[in-house]
């Protein structure tokens, strides 16, 4: 193999994690094991998001020299599944451990046949190299949802390979002939043979450059859910490779309140034709708001039968549905605060209420006939605003237990039940 | 002393004839069984035609029948149950029947049979105990009636028990110690006079075992043919004179909250509601007489028109006892309800309302080719969706042809369409115009239907050929 190779070998670390569960009904500690690859001399390492979250509370790398140094994360991507995460350089210097970074090659030089190798440690075995060739060099998914809920896809296509990827591999390069790493290794179809997919290198360069600047993605979102045009176009009366399918517009979005509607066709973005006609060139539509400050106005040139109309619509943060997590463990309850993109997808009024997504068997939430999905909206008939107004009556509880009162909603119906001491 | 005898011999068989109570089970069971029929009917749907059982008891002369509430679907169209047939016990031919509606308080289903089996029949009234009669007690004896299936002609036969329980659930329910008549037939004491009406069976649990799972998982059993519960008479003889006024059951009194909960106990008793029961409104549904009167969601509804709702075992009766509450009144009367808010103590006086047209009563129409049937869009679908009952354009459809166009272009039952063409769907007048127009037009390559899914839309092209 070239020495461009090798040299990527010994950069493939693998990443063991011990993060924060809260599903169990109380905080737990639950370890799973991935893989990363170190992009710099002071020791940034690229990894999977589902990975390394925020959950994480111990993160630690094993170099190739099979030494073991601790790391902490810089920032994450759920959108696009990457997280970045750093050594813990005093460590490295004290205990004078070595290592080699890699280097990006150029994803959109890929073709299909281009041979590739996945490194990474599938299923915990260490440093293990799988070879084959790129199959697809922009697959699309549908937006999608990781284990945890987190939103992932919209912005970015996958580099689709036949290499062997197992779990382990997540967040290992896949890389070319000379070691230059061309995709994160993300995920595979599990019961199928050869389908591994990973976020091609120029998507990841840029997220990582945003996570070093600002340790978090900001996007801009004006709300609306495309879709492709294909065979649509005679319907529309459009050329083809001209616009985009608006198929959905989220209630209160920037682009529902500026008057946007599903079955609109959006024909240019500030002046600039788009071209939607494929699914595999939405992401880029949509990477190309996204890179937009936030709060900027944008022109939308919309198709609406036959006319044609300027709307402006200033952009929004771009925000999970997933809201804060915490437990409350003298109850035996788990919860996840409603945010405001929940409450917007479940065409809820307000932000009041939290999700359960845990209950302990034999604790008093559990007794109560709490159950995960349930939402829990009022304490001590106060409305629960944020999840302080859980940990205040909560804390009161560990203290003093006494009969505590909750309005649960199951299904769109109110009951209300007793935490009991 | 020969004159005597006779007339005494007369004397008795007058009473043979008008009150035969008290003789022998056998004999008043022959009598009392011309008191009930079988009936059959058919449910069509666009695809399918399912057949139906149920019994019913004759409440006059008129061949007027009653079958409980289970016996129909309250969910379907009227107009989809279709050749109603009566049988009588043990005969193989029946005669056709009409279904007039269901009275919607006492939830049972009338039915009217023909003028010839009419005088066929025995009014249930006929064995109604005259005033001052003891009532039911706990270990009395009763019998009833059972009906075999269709198969063998809907034969009668006899079922005995005791009195276990008598309960309010929240109308007064007696259980016996085992089955005692089927479901909608009448129950009798030891001297025939008529002591309740079987309603659906209580779910039992038994433990299933197999040969892969020895340790048994449990399995409730509801027996739908035989039932031990039985509403007792006082329930039953003051209803009978109701009446369906036409098919829909229509007016239904109506008072606009959605999802009645039960308070459970301990909370109650967290709230200082100990001795009753009481009911949590989980919402109050847009401009519905709740609304009108100040109803909030959330709001405990502790007393109506004064009086504290009773306490109820097990819990979740008190919702039937509010809903029955309002349903025995008519649009335009006014109940009071006291609610709990927070801590306080709140009069709501409710001016109730006629039911909006309900999901069955919704207009349909089925389009062969493309597939599916849509139907009006109704107030129901608006509070299922979450979406104000104003916005009341588009059509839902209610059913989907497997390997139809509309089909293949990922239609869903229960979707919103919204435009069809690009044009908005204002009406379901303007739907099955706009519809009938793409089934007709058999040059067509396509149309474009713009649907509501949750909070999403999407856009979906329907290829016909």
């Amino acid at each position: 193999m070239s020495r461009g190779f090798n040299g990527l070998l010994n950069s493939v670390v693998r990443i063991d994690v011990r993060q924060v569960n809260y599903e169990g009904g109380s905080k737990r500690f639950d370890g799973s094991i991935g893989s990363g690859v170190i992009l710099s001399e002071d020791g940034l390492i690229l990894t999977n998001a589902h990975v390394v979250s925020p959950k994480a509370v111990e993160v630690t790398v094993t170099l190739s020299s099979l030494e073991n140094v601790g790391a902490k994360l810089v920032g994450w991507d759920h959108w696009t599944d990457l997280a970045l995460l750093k050594l813990d350089m005093d460590e490295v210097k004290r205990r004078q451990l070595t290592f080699t970074h890699a280097s990006f090659g150029d994803s959109s030089k890929l073709f299909a046949g281009n041979v590739v190798f996945a490194v990474g440690t599938p299923f915990g075995l260490t440093r293990t190299v799988t070879r084959g060739i790129i199959s697809n060099t922009s697959q699309y998914f549908d937006a999608e949802r990781n284990e945890d809920g987190y939103e992932t896809g919209l912005f970015n296509t996958w580099l689709q390979t036949d290499a062997a990827i197992n779990p382990g591999n997540s967040g290992g390069p896949l890389v070319t002939e000379d070691g230059k790493v061309v995709g994160i290794t993300t995920r595979g179809y599990t019961g199928a043979n050869n389908l591994g997919f990973a976020i091609p290198s120029n998507t990841a360069k840029a997220v990582v450059k945003s996570l070093l600047e600002h340790g978090s993605i900001v996007r801009s979102t004006v709300g609306i859910v495309p879709g492709a045009l294909q065979d649509l176009e005679d319907f529309y009366s459009l050329a083809l490779n001209t616009g985009m399918l608006v198929n959905s517009v989220y209630p209160k979005s920037p682009a529902a309140i500026s008057g946007i509607k599903a079955g609109d066709i959006l024909l240019q973005i500030d002046h600039k034709a788009i071209d939607g006609r494929f699914p595999e060139q939405i992401p880029a539509i949509l990477n190309s708001i996204a890179q937009q400050p936030v709060g900027t106005q944008l022109t939308l040139t919309i198709k609406r039968g036959v006319k044609l109309q300027d709307i402006n619509v200033v952009t929004e943060l771009l925000e999970s549905s997933v809201g804060e997590e915490r437990a409350f463990d003298t109850w035996g309850l788990s919860v996840r605060k409603i945010s405001r993109i929940y409450a917007r997808e479940h065409g809820r009024n307000d932000q009041n209420g939290v999700i359960v997504i845990g209950v302990q068997p034999g604790f008093p939430a559990d007794v109560a006939g709490i159950q995960p999905g349930n939402i829990i909206t009022a304490i001590n008939r106060a409305v629960i605003t944020s999840l302080d107004v859980v940990a205040h009556a909560h804390d009161a509880f560990t203290q003093k237990p006494e009969a505590t009162l909750l309005e649960v909603e199951k299904d769109r119906h109110v009951s209300f039940v007793i935490l009991k001491p | 002393m020969k004159s005597t005898f006779f007339l005494k011999f007369f004397l008795l068989s007058i009473a043979l004839r008008s009150f035969t109570f008290g003789t022998s089970l056998p004999d008043m069971w022959a009598e009392r069984v011309k008191s009930v029929v079988a009936i059959d009917y058919v449910t069509e749907t666009e695809d399918e035609r399912r057949m139906s059982t149920a019994y019913g008891v004759a409440i006059d002369t008129e061949g007027t029948i009653i079958l409980p509430s289970a016996a129909v679907d309250v969910r379907i169209d009227p107009k989809r149950l279709r050749r109603f047939k009566a049988y009588i016990p043990g005969e193989a031919v029946g005669s056709d029947a009409t279904y007039l509606g269901q009275d919607p308080y006492t939830g049972w289903h009338y039915i009217k049979v023909s003028k010839v089996m009419a005088t066929q029949l025995l009014p249930i009234s006929k064995w109604i105990a005259p005033k001052g009669t003891k009532e039911l007690e706990l270990s009395d004896f009763v019998w009833g009636l059972g009906l075999r299936n269709k198969e063998e002609d809907f034969i009668p036969y006899l079922m005995q028990s005791h009195i276990a329980i008598i309960e309010s659930l929240p109308q007064h329910t007696a259980i016996a110690q085992q089955e005692v008549a089927g479901p909608g037939l009448p129950v009798f004491n030891k001297d025939g006079y008529f002591v309740g009406l079987a309603t659906s069976s209580f779910a039992q649990t038994y433990l299933q075992f197999s040969k892969a799972d020895r340790t048994g998982s449990p399995l409730m059993l509801v027996d739908v043919e035989e039932s031990s519960a039985f509403l007792l008479s006082t329930e039953v003889i003051p209803s009978l004179s109701r009446r369906p006024e036409n098919v829909n059951g229509r007016p239904l009194a109506w008072f606009g909250a959605y999802g009645l909960e039960a308070l459970d106990r301990e909370a109650a008793s967290f709230l200082g509601l100990s001795n009753q029961s009481s009911v949590v409104v989980s919402e109050v549904l847009e401009d519905s007489p709740a609304e009108k009167a100040g109803m909030k969601a959330h709001d405990i509804i502790v007393a109506l028109d004064s009086v504290m709702l009773p306490r109820f075992r097990p819990d979740h009766v008190a919702i039937d006892f509010v809903e029955r509450k309002v349903l025995i009144h008519r649009p335009g009367d006014v109940i009071n309800m006291t609610v709990l808010r927070g801590a306080k103590r709140i009069e709501l006086s409710i001016t109730l309302g006629d039911e909006p047209k309900l999901i069955r009563e919704a207009e349909r129409k089925y389009f062969e080719r493309l597939g599916l049937t849509v139907r009006e869009f109704v107030y129901a679908d608006a509070v299922e969706r979450r979406s104000s009952v104003k916005s009341h354009n588009g059509v839902i459809v209610s059913y989907i042809k497997s390997n139809s166009p509309v089909d293949g272009a990922g239609l869903s039952g229960e979707d919103w369409i919204k435009e069809i063409d690009g044009a908005s769907v204002d009406s379901f007048a303007d739907a099955v115009a706009k519809l009938s127009a793409a089934e007709s037009d058999l040059h067509r390559k396509e149309f474009v239907l713009l649907v509501s899914r949750g909070t999403q839309t999407a856009v979906l092209r329907v290829k016909l050929h």
